[in-house]
């Protein structure tokens, strides 16, 4: 069969017309545009900089250290020696009043 | 962008946003859920406007076609999206009525040469403008727009127009 020539095309391509975009793509953008704050804890993004990101890394990283740094002197700082055994042991037996009677 | 902006963009090329999607798709869902999500992708911010690429409106179909490509990935629909094997000529065409005939045609056309003739043919865009919004050459957009118009002037000879009264040159891309 013989292709059409360009007009022929153009005229058949105008009888494929597209519906309105309906309403509820109004409806389901406001409804999402308009969420509730909340939301926005749980799937909301925030850009941050690069700079800014390495810096806050970097301050978190210096704190990390910063908090477990004192643990690792104590530990050095105190040997086993520091610790005395007890001298005199007196251990206090309590019995019940059933055992005392009987 | 405040909402008032947003509000305004919307009303003005849902429409558009809309019926590309559509027409990319063949699902009146598919088009909804895309057009949501580019006017979403703006709102949020996701989708700077940036005046160096061309208009709002090559935006949001920029947008619109990289969604509905990730959709057809995810539905694995192409095992190819290069554009070279012809489309055949289904049998189903010839008994169609034109409308149905000129979707099943644009739809059987490989996704390149699809998103092209759409954006030429009912966008009215500028060769230059599609090549903005593919981010291809216009030598490209050229290639692939004929090698689209080529394809449907085959496979939509059975339904050739009985009469060619004062024919426009609607949807040419110049």
């Amino acid at each position: 069969m013989e292709p059409l020539n360009d007009r022929e095309l153009d005229e058949l391509l105008k009888q494929w017309p597209a519906p309105l975009a309906p309403e509820t793509l109004a409806k389901r953008i406001g409804r999402r545009q308009r969420g509730p704050w909340w939301r926005w804890l749980l799937t909301g993004s925030i850009r941050v900089p690069v700079p800014l990101a390495l810096a806050l890394g970097g301050a978190l990283m210096l704190l990390f250290i910063g908090v477990r740094g004192p643990a690792k002197n104590f530990a050095r700082q105190s040997p086993p020696s520091v610790f005395q055994p007890v001298k005199r042991l007196e251990p206090r037996i309590i019995r019940s009043s059933y055992e005392a009677n009987h | 962008m405040t909402d008032g902006e947003f509000e305004a963009i919307f009303e003005e090329h849902r429409q558009a946003v809309y019926q590309f999607a559509w027409r990319m798709t063949n699902s009146s869902s598919s088009a909804e859920d895309i057009a949501q999500d580019v006017f979403l992708a703006l709102f949020r911010g996701d989708a700077e406007p940036d005046r160096s690429r061309g208009s709002m409106r090559a935006l949001l179909l920029g947008i619109a076609r990289h969604m509905a490509w990730k959709r057809w990935r995810l539905d694995q629909r192409w095992s190819s999206l290069e554009e070279e094997p012809l489309p055949s000529v289904s049998p189903l065409v010839e008994h169609l009525g034109t409308e149905q005939a000129v979707s099943a045609a644009v739809a059987a056309l490989p996704p390149l040469q699809r998103e092209t003739l759409i954006l030429a043919t009912y966008q009215g865009f500028s060769l230059q403008e599609i090549a903005e919004t593919l981010g291809v050459e216009v030598g490209t957009v050229k290639a692939r727009l004929h090698r689209a118009r080529e394809n449907l002037k085959r496979l939509l000879a059975p339904h050739r127009p009985g009469s060619m009264r004062s024919v426009t040159e609607y949807g040419t891309a110049k």
